[in-house]
């Protein structure tokens, strides 16, 4: 398929997510608790959407290769290695912005 | 656009009701994102919101020239906007989009008009480097918040709360 709208259902069927660094796609796989390999395609991506997938990578959040090397990273990788990832906090940005505008 | 929608819904997820009318915003071209705002606002149960397109000041490496053109159509059309809703206040993730809107803002309050307050929130995927839309509302955001540790060193104006999506 081209686009859902909502890949849920199929994440929470699935053992491993191979994905683009898209920051949607990557946080909401690492919420779900899901195993990730994140390709990256150095050539056609916007530099930037290689911040967030390196720095998950460096915390040990997600697997990381590129299009080339994916073939091997599937083959080799060790799923256990991958350390969970915490989740956001949107209600301390509720707090804050309560502050801002002046509800108390 | 998509991850920016999803981005701003987590914001508002733990906003109260007091947070009335909603006023969404975003480009023409942007199916999805329609669809992921009302599923949001179908599960509150305070769902007063509007929907708002307005042209993209800037397609993802465009040239100059042309995007300068395309932002003061895109201006025309976010003042009228803002003229329009009056917000108290303009919460933005960082599209392109939301630079026109917050320029109008801030110039129609110089005109006398209600003053918005302009919050932005740097999207969680800029670890190390700002976009350009935070870079220009670096400077004119009333709160400029980011998500990761490397950007509040580099731009010490901003909030650091942690990772807030």
């Amino acid at each position: 398929f081209r686009y859902k709208d909502s890949l849920a259902e199929d994440m929470r069927r699935a053992d491993l997510v191979i994905s683009h660094a898209g920051a949607g796609s990557c946080l909401e796989t690492l919420e779900k608790g899901k195993p990730l390999v994140v390709v990256t395609n150095e050539k056609l991506m916007d530099n930037h959407q290689l911040e967030l997938a390196k720095r998950l990578h460096r915390g040990g959040h997600v697997l990381y290769c590129n299009c080339s090397t994916l073939v091997e990273t599937l083959q080799s990788m060790d799923l256990s290695t991958l350390k969970p990832f915490p989740p956001g906090h949107p209600e301390k940005f509720a707090l804050f912005l309560d502050k801002v505008v002046g509800f108390q | 656009t998509g991850g920016h929608t999803t981005e701003i819904l987590r914001l508002l997820s733990c906003l109260s009701e007091s947070y009335s009318p909603r006023h969404y915003v975003f480009a023409h071209s942007d199916k999805m994102s329609e669809a992921k705002i009302r599923s949001f606002e179908e599960k509150r149960a305070d769902s007063q919101f509007t929907l708002d397109c307005i042209p993209r000041s800037r397609e993802v490496r465009q040239s100059w020239i042309s995007s300068v053109v395309t932002t003061l159509y895109s201006i025309l059309h976010s003042l009228r906007l803002i003229y329009k809703r009056k917000p108290d206040l303009i919460l933005c993730n960082g599209p392109g989009t939301c630079v026109p809107v917050c320029l109008s803002a801030l110039l129609l309050g110089l005109l006398g008009m209600k003053r918005a307050i302009i919050v932005y929130v740097e999207s969680i995927c800029r670890v190390e480097t700002l976009s350009l839309s935070g870079k220009i509302l670096y400077y004119f955001s009333d709160h400029f918040l980011v998500q990761w540790p490397d950007l509040k060193d580099k731009y010490p104006k901003s909030v650091y709360l942690g990772r807030i999506v």
